[in-house]
């Protein structure tokens, strides 16, 4: 097992997806759509930190968040932005062994 | 009501070389018969910046990882998609974008063709009603049998679903009813629902009749008609 707990994992990738939002933002016309569709992202990771948040997560999930921490982080299209804003979290969540 | 083939313009020609690119079919047929977290990896690939394997392999060790050895059949459908996905990724962003929307209307029509049989699965056709001005655009999958027809239309992502596309549906399903024909209409979405459902709340357009199929009840398609609503 890693060092790290599910709520240790869950806020290093929400700190990401604040700048994931960011990114997104920038397309004025889907403005309100990025909030909505963040917050409902960030109301699932919450759910999931409350079940488990102590929880020890293994080495392989651990690495797996950096990776799609990384992946995000080269993501320079708005455009990409948002559909990453759904895709991102469905990658975290599958690699902490958690539905969508 | 009756169904007829689609005009065939200059956008449609070129887009029906994409469709009939053997990477589509394969590619469809891997997901049809994959898991979430597969599918997921399918969205994530396709989308992606990176196109180094290992590090899709590192980022989904649920599919790749340790535990992921005990099922060889898994594991070898979990390569294949990932195989698949970065030839996908690894187009130009303009083709990327046409072979992601093929793919999930092949997909739709693989998993279909499942429930009615691949006869009863056509792609590209308008509906025609009594009295009523045809849609210029044609749905992307539609199933044709007497008085259980079901009309689709696909999507990539969430943000794909606007005004349009769910006038056109509910439209179709209205004059259908005009004429006491039932017709299910849906959405499939390539996409989570959660996602589907925030971008749903946005909608004014009436969706209310329209079935949203998403990444994790694409199985319904292929089973009961729970995926449609007619």
């Amino acid at each position: 097992m890693s060092d790290e707990t599910f709520r240790d994992a869950i806020d290093r990738a929400l700190d990401a997806y604040v700048v994931l939002e960011e990114l997104g933002e920038q397309i004025e016309d889907e403005w309100s759509y990025v909030a909505d569709l963040t917050d409902a992202w960030r109301t699932r990771f919450d759910e999931v930190a409350a079940h488990r948040g102590e929880t020890e997560i293994s080495d392989e999930a651990s690495a797996a968040v950096d990776h799609a921490i990384d992946e995000i982080a080269r993501i320079e299209d708005p455009h990409r932005a948002i559909d990453w804003l759904s895709t991102f979290p469905q990658v975290v969540l599958l690699s902490l062994g958690e539905r969508p | 009501m009756r169904f007829q083939d689609a005009a065939r313009d200059a956008r449609a020609v070129v887009y029906a070389g994409i469709q009939a690119d053997p990477q589509v079919a394969r590619t469809a047929a891997l997901l049809a018969d994959a898991s979430l977290g597969q599918r997921v990896l399918a969205r994530a690939v396709m989308n992606g910046e990176t196109t180094d394997p290992e590090i899709w392999r590192a980022m989904f060790p649920t599919l790749f990882g340790a535990s992921a050895a005990d099922d060889a059949s898994a594991l070898a459908r979990s390569e294949a998609i990932l195989a698949m996905s970065l030839a996908v990724a690894d187009r130009g962003e303009q083709v990327r974008s046409q072979v992601r929307g093929a793919l999930v209307e092949e997909l739709t029509a693989q998993l279909l063709a499942r429930r009615v049989g691949p006869a009863g699965v056509h792609r590209e056709r308008r509906i025609l009603f009594d009295g009523v001005r045809a849609e210029i655009h044609p749905y992307d999958v539609t199933v044709e049998r007497d008085g259980a027809s079901e009309a689709y239309d696909c999507k990539w992502g969430a943000r794909g679903i606007n005004a349009d596309v769910l006038h056109q549906l509910d439209d179709a399903r209205t004059h259908a009813a005009d004429e006491d024909v039932p017709l299910g209409v849906a959405l499939v979405v390539f996409d989570a629902h959660r996602s589907c459902e925030v971008r749903l709340a946005r909608q004014t357009a009436p969706h209310e009749r329209t079935a949203v199929v998403t990444l994790e009840s694409l199985d319904e398609l292929a089973g009961s008609r729970t995926g449609t609503r007619s």
